[in-house]
């Protein structure tokens, strides 16, 4: 009985928990003052999310009665409209909007119970499955390759900005001037040529680039790296009998490349846009000046003083990188042929009409922004003085 | 030598100019420092040919885009390039050949006669395959030459009667053409389509879309913004932690769903592209709202704020006069900034298939047809389009860029 | 490196140096053939105001200067170092690091800007030891510490490993001055270190450095508009006007005996104590009166938890019509609290503020809200900040005119521009410039545009907040002077808030002192400044940087080479 209650309330118990403990750290300690106000406030913004996210659901045309029958229909049943009728009731679609999605909500925070997908037939908790896990580590795969390429070009391209073409210091000799004027309009065009090949990511629709590449793959005869693995492996389990199936990571690799390549890539124009103001905008600083007068030179300058300053608002827009990147993989996923939930939820919404399956991969989503956005502000109010300071006063 | 040339440099300074300097609002500012980047210069001119290509689009094209105009003769037809000279000699004019379709030899009564060697040679040679459907033979003794402003089908050069306004400007001359047939750069359509004529319609199909799209934003986060950064207190919570939730949400799923709600409404394609550019530009108002908030939360503690306040004005003189015009400039920029981005949501959705569809001629639509392996396989000038996408949109990034680093007037006193 | 063959007995010589500008508008000359040089142990006084090319002559020994900067021939910087003259212009790359940080260190204007934010400053302090002086980390860490209780750093060990926003305002300079002498440079390139400083600490700095470079002997190179600064710690004077040398010498000749023209102007600004002007003989008639007035504003904290600041407590005040008042505080002392809550700008939570003698009685407080269009026609503010509080989208007529056009007060727009010329004239703007947008104008010309949109509804009051704080010394002087004008031809009473004592002494007829939100003393100029009564005024009176007595200077310089020796010895002593 007892068991029972709780194995239906787990979810709450955890967040009422963490929630407690925060405030009971957070009496007398400003910080974890800081970080339980936070977390209500996430908490807060998860259920207004969860509030869009449903009544938008309702756009999609049909219900879960209608489809319901019409797949008895199929199975050979005749209908009418007052079974139509009698189903939304047994469904409780009869009641208003406010209603459904209280019990919705309910369900969600009692036991993370993300409803009944009716196109499916089975709960969207079991649709998804690690689905959605696989979704996820496409994002954060893609996100790194972008973060690999945009901040150190970012950083190269900041360090340009400004810069004339030409040497002309009077200071230096004839031959340093031509050096120099070498060396200059060498940065230039180098960053030039990074910003029109990370500008391509963007131009370049992800589905065009992706189609480009497979279309390489057919012109050059091999087979295409569509889908997660290759036919022949993608039924052999990960550990065969002669130990760990190394082919099959081979296989895997071989194919997983493609989509972080392609959403990674788009994602890298915004980046570099990114890094590329925040440092110009650190190493314009008089502390920066300081530290050179200091004889702080070369990489020790760059690094420590406008990069490292630099690094926190950077990480702090991690949560909606993420968001970014996960809004460009349905299209990419139909068209590598992926089967994680950005695909499931192409299909839901333009396909199958599945609300609930939809909601719950959208409600997903917005909770790792929001659990990314939860963490990276207590991280940084932890380790960043100048965050600290701002948001816990002196 | 050096002191000279520094002192020649200072002479040289125009005291006209000077005065131009000091008098110059804050957009001939932007002007002035956008003009020293070279990348900003050079994509602002491919930008404005392109732009102005695509609204001027019938008098640019040689032939009409639609239906109508497609070359029932010339289906799926290669690019067809202009010469200078061959053989016969050198013209100043440039010129063309025409085209001649060669009908596959089907060997009918051989068929008849029921040999399946005959058969055979009939696939073997290829003939059914697609690939031998667009073989044209050049008739190279026919030249077509090009002509400038030749007479073609009419079209309305500014069309304002959409707008209320009875002006209607007509024309039927295009800037070029050849004497005879028709001629096609970059090739045809399955239906004989030009699509050198349909890619520079679909400019500004696309373009207009965004500006659509981009107005509505501007509306929605104006009204977000404005409300929440003049009112603040509980009207500034209540609205901002909206725009928080709605910005955690990634559009293109929930663009997604509104056009397929749309596609449920029985719409013209006119009230269907606006609906799109509606909703595109409606839900994406969570980043500029918010921005333009802290914008006026910043620019009303200036002094200037103050100063007017001092001097009696009233909230909405200080409003109209001084917190408007201090953000025009931002949002010019930032709606620039926000071009590519509104256009790709555009194609991504034509891509989909729940955007614009055939026969309308946008970005998206012609973007569509690339992912056709038919297409990519045999009708491979079929991606010019996509070359003009590209391009287009590279050039609106760099023009972005540039002005994003050109923009920022009071980064430096003067 | 570059090494000449000369040897010269200088520790740094600047010869012809040029410096232009690669603006928009071409090439503009902030540096032309100025020539200085610097013996060991000697305090250089470089003195100019802003845009004389002081800062960035400074930089450029640095090699700072900004990537617009041209250095042109044949600009040449030699830095005597270990028997070694050196072309600092010529080093690249690693040598650089002789003259950034080594033999000469360089103090900034701001400390808080100057320290990175988010690295503590025992790490950026040992990070240049540790470059420079090759100690390891616990060496570097020890070293520190100790420099910081020699900067008179209360509990050094725990302010070593601050971050630069949890030390006050005298501390961060002191925390940068102790880095600047981590390395113990023959040279110290002071910019502006105490402007930003109120002025007891101020004193306090500059007393620091002085002992300091006693005890070292390091040579300074030290900028300032301040005269009164550099006659306390300079030995030798190089006055610059617009890139230029105009006057060098001895300290005491070019003070007390200068030659040209614009030394004796920046020397006129100085507060002189002998010759204040005398007080009406009776008292006028009070135009405002401040009762029990308080000022509080929330802090940080919502809910039960909310805070409150008061800015300012219980002040009763008059203020006499047709006079210039100065309100005299230092910051946070809640003189622009005051001023503002004058004007129905700030939130008052107790007390009242009541005008006399104007058509209709105006007076408000806690309770009664006011009318602002009624008050803005009586009383108006001028700025502290030039910049920010003319609108840069608005034409200087649109600016000025505003008031006239948010009230309505004139009929047509020909009286409106009839009404700006005149206001235009008055405040010596020239007509023709009506049509520029502010950012064609200079500090001085702003802050008179900024007077003239206060002038144009011709009210009896004006609240100037620090108004020339942010100018020069010589701008000063002539918006003084408009002041002055203004109070005498159309009767205004002013009220003059200001940290900057000199300025006070030279304008005002009547001074408050105000601290930490409390009225501490008034009265007339003569009665502050030669007798006053509280400890805090008697404070602030003595920390004015006065000329110094010749007499005083010039027992100090015969012995300064031997005291470098001596000093350098025991630096090394200490640090070993």
């Amino acid at each position: 009985m007892i068991i029972q209650f709780f194995s239906d309330t787990w979810l709450l118990w955890i967040l009422l928990s963490i929630g407690g403990l925060l405030w009971w750290r957070g009496r007398d300690n400003q910080y974890f003052h800081y970080v339980f106000n936070r977390y209500w406030l996430a908490l807060a913004t998860l259920l207004l999310v969860s509030g869009i996210v449903f009544s938008l659901m309702e756009v999609l045309p049909g219900d879960c009665a209608e489809k319901y029958i019409a797949y008895k229909n199929t199975q050979g049943e005749t209908i009418t409209q007052a079974d139509i009728q009698a189903e939304r009731v047994r469904m409780g679609l009869d009641k208003s909007l406010p209603e459904r999605w209280g019990r919705w909500v309910t369900n969600l925070t009692l036991r993370g119970d993300l409803g009944f997908s009716c196109a499916k037939r089975q709960s969207v908790n079991l649709a998804l499955g690690d689905r959605f896990w696989m979704s996820f580590m496409f994002c954060m795969a893609g996100l790194l390759f972008a973060y690999l390429i945009a901040v150190p070009f970012g950083i190269f391209s900041a360090f340009t900005i400004n810069k004339p073409w030409k040497d002309k210091n009077p200071q230096h000799s004839q031959v340093e001037q031509w050096i120099g004027t070498v060396m200059l309009s060498g940065q230039k065009v180098l960053d030039l040529l990074l910003r029109v090949i990370s500008y391509l990511g963007l131009a370049l629709p992800n589905f065009l680039l992706a189609l480009t590449i497979i279309l390489l793959y057919v012109f050059a005869g091999e087979p295409m790296p569509t889908g997660l693995f290759s036919d022949q492996w993608a039924s052999v389990p990960w550990f065969g009998p002669n130990g760990f199936e190394m082919e099959k990571l081979y296989d895997f690799l071989g194919h997983i490349w493609l989509p972080i390549f392609v959403i990674g890539w788009s994602a890298t124009a915004l980046q570099l846009q990114t890094v590329r103001a925040l440092v110009v905008d650190e190493s314009s600083k008089l502390y920066v000046d300081a530290a050179r007068a200091r004889g702080v030179d070369g990489v020790a300058l760059w690094a420590g003083y406008p990069v490292r300053h630099s690094i926190s608002p950077l990480f702090n827009s991690i949560g909606f990188d993420f968001q970014r990147v996960f809004n460009d993989l349905p299209i990419v996923a139909v068209v590598i042929g992926l089967t994680d939930s950005a695909a499931l939820l192409i299909e839901a919404l333009s396909m199958t009409n599945d609300q609930e399956l939809a909601a719950g991969i959208l409600f997903l989503v917005a909770l790792v922004v929001i659990s990314m956005n939860f963490i990276t502000d207590v991280v940084l109010a932890a380790i960043d003085p100048r965050v600290r300071k701002s948001v816990l006063g002196s | 030598m050096n002191a000279l040339l520094a002192r020649f440099g200072r002479k040289a300074k125009p005291e006209q100019n000077e005065e131009s300097y000091y008098t110059a609002g804050q957009l001939a500012l932007i002007k002035a420092r956008f003009k020293q980047k070279t990348s900003g210069i050079v994509a602002a001119w491919i930008l404005g040919t392109l732009v102005l290509m695509g609204f001027f689009a019938p008098f640019f094209s040689p032939v009409d885009p639609t239906i109508n105009g497609a070359d029932g003769e010339y289906r799926r037809g290669e690019p067809q390039v202009v010469f200078f000279w061959d053989k016969e000699g050198f013209s100043l004019r440039p010129f063309s050949y025409s085209y001649q379709k060669t009908t596959s030899k089907i060997d009918l009564k051989a068929l008849a006669g029921g040999g399946l060697d005959a058969l055979d040679a009939l696939t073997s040679s290829g003939a059914l395959s697609s690939s031998s459907q667009n073989k044209f033979t050049v008739d190279k003794t026919e030249r077509r030459y090009l002509q400038l402003f030749v007479q073609g089908w009419e079209y309305s050069l500014i069309d304002l009667s959409v707008g209320g306004l009875d002006l209607d400007i007509r024309w039927d001359r295009h800037l070029f053409g050849v004497d005879k047939g028709q001629l096609h750069l970059m090739g045809t359509d399955e239906d004989g389509k030009d699509i050198f004529s349909r890619t520079l319609h679909a400019i500004w199909v696309t373009i207009s879309i965004a500006i659509v799209a981009l107005v509505v934003k501007l509306i929605a986060s104006l009204f977000v913004g404005g409300v929440s950064g003049y009112f603040g207190g509980r009207v500034d919570t209540i609205l901002m932690s909206i725009t928080e939730a709605v910005r955690v949400i990634p559009p293109i799923p929930i663009y997604l769903a509104c056009a397929v709600a749309l596609s449920q409404i029985d719409l013209t394609p006119v009230q269907r592209y606006f609906a799109i550019a509606v909703v595109i530009g409606a839900l994406d108002f969570a980043t500029l709202g918010r921005r333009l908030r802290t914008h006026i939360l910043t620019e009303r503690n200036q002094d200037y704020v103050l100063a007017a306040q001092l001097c009696g004005s009233s909230t909405w003189r200080i409003i109209w006069r001084h917190l408007i015009p201090s953000f025009t400039s931002y949002i010019i920029v930032d709606t620039l900034i926000n071009f590519p981005y509104v256009i790709l949501a555009e194609t991504s959705l034509s891509f989909l298939g729940l955007g614009l569809t055939e026969p309308v001629n946008s970005l998206g639509v012609l973007l569509q047809k690339a992912q056709d392996p038919d297409i990519q396989q045999n009708m491979i000038w079929q991606f010019f389009p996509v070359l003009v996408f590209v391009v287009l949109i590279m050039a609106f990034v760099f023009v972005g860029d540039a002005l994003r680093d050109a923009a920022d007037p009071y980064s430096e006193k003067k | 490196m570059m090494i000449n063959q000369k040897i010269s007995e200088n520790l740094l010589e600047i010869r012809d140096l040029s410096i232009d500008f690669n603006t928009d508008e071409g090439l503009v000359r902030a540096v032309d053939n100025l020539s200085l040089s610097i013996r060991p142990g000697e305090v250089m006084g470089l003195v100019g105001e802003s845009g004389s090319g002081k800062s960035i002559t400074a930089k450029s020994i640095m090699q700072l200067a900004p990537g617009n900067a041209i250095i042109q021939h044949p600009s040449q910087i030699t830095l005597n170092h270990r028997e070694q003259a050196v072309n600092v212009l010529k080093l690249r790359g690693r040598d650089l690091r002789l003259v950034r940080g080594n033999a000469v260190s360089m103090i900034f204007q701001e400390p808080m800007a100057s320290f990175a934010p988010a690295i503590r400053i025992s790490d950026q302090i040992i990070q240049t030891m540790q470059i420079h002086l090759g100690y390891d980390k616990d060496q570097a860490r020890r070293a520190g510490i100790e420099l910081f209780d020699r900067v008179g750093i209360v509990d050094p060990a725990k302010r070593f490993d601050q971050y630069v926003f949890e030390l006050s305002g005298g501390m961060r300079q002191r925390a940068m001055i102790a880095m600047a002498l981590s390395t113990q440079p023959k040279l110290l390139i002071a910019d502006e270190p105490t402007t930003a400083l109120d002025v007891t600490i101020q004193a306090q700095v500059l007393d620091l450095m002085m002992e300091l470079r006693e005890q070292l002997g390091m040579a300074m190179l030290f900028i300032t508009h301040d005269l009164g600064v550099v006659s306390k710690i300079a030995d030798n004077v190089t006055v610059m006007q617009q890139g230029k040398v105009v006057e060098a010498g001895m300290a005491d000749q070019v003070l007390f005996q200068p030659e040209h023209a614009y030394t004796r102007r920046l020397l006129d600004a100085l507060p002189n104590l002998d010759n204040l002007p005398q007080a009406p003989a009776k008292t006028p008639a009070p135009l405002l009166s401040v009762t029990d007035l308080s000022i509080s504003y929330p802090t940080m904290g919502s809910g039960r938890q909310r805070e409150v600041y008061t800015a300012v407590k219980n002040i009763n005040l008059d203020l006499p019509e047709g006079q210039i008042i100065g309100l005299v505080g230092e910051s946070g002392s809640g003189k622009t609290s005051l001023g503002k809550a004058m004007l129905g700008a700030a939130p008052i939570s107790s007390g009242t503020v009541e005008y006399h003698h104007t058509k209709k009685k105006v007076k408000f407080g806690a309770t009664k809200a006011i009318k602002r269009k009624r008050l803005a026609r009586t009383a108006q503010l001028v700025f502290q900040d030039p910049y920010s509080s003319l609108n840069p989208r608005m034409t200087v007529r649109d600016i000025i005119a505003e008031p006239l056009e948010a009230m309505k007060l004139t009929k047509s727009r020909e009286e409106t521009d009839q009404r700006v010329i005149e206001v235009a004239r008055l405040c010596h703007i020239e007509v023709e410039h009506l049509r520029r947008f502010p950012h064609a104008f200079s500090g001085g010309q702003r802050q008179r545009i900024s007077i003239a949109r206060a002038l144009v509804c011709k009210p009896k009051f004006i609240v100037a907040d620090e108004s020339v704080a942010a100018l020069d010394v010589s701008i000063q002087a002539e918006i003084l002077k408009l002041l002055k004008q203004l109070r005498d031809e159309l009767g205004l009473t002013i009220m003059f808030i200001s940290h900057d004592l000199s300025v006070i002494a030279n304008l005002c007829d009547w001074v408050c002192v105000m601290k930490e939100g409390e009225l501490v003393e008034q009265g007339t100029v003569r009665q502050i400044f030669l007798d006053p009564q509280q400890g805090y005024t008697q404070q602030l009176i003595a920390a004015i940087p006065l000329l110094h007595s010749p007499k005083g200077r010039q027992q100090r310089l015969p012995d300064l080479l031997q005291m470098a020796e001596y000093s350098a010895n025991t630096v090394e002593q200490r640090l070993a």
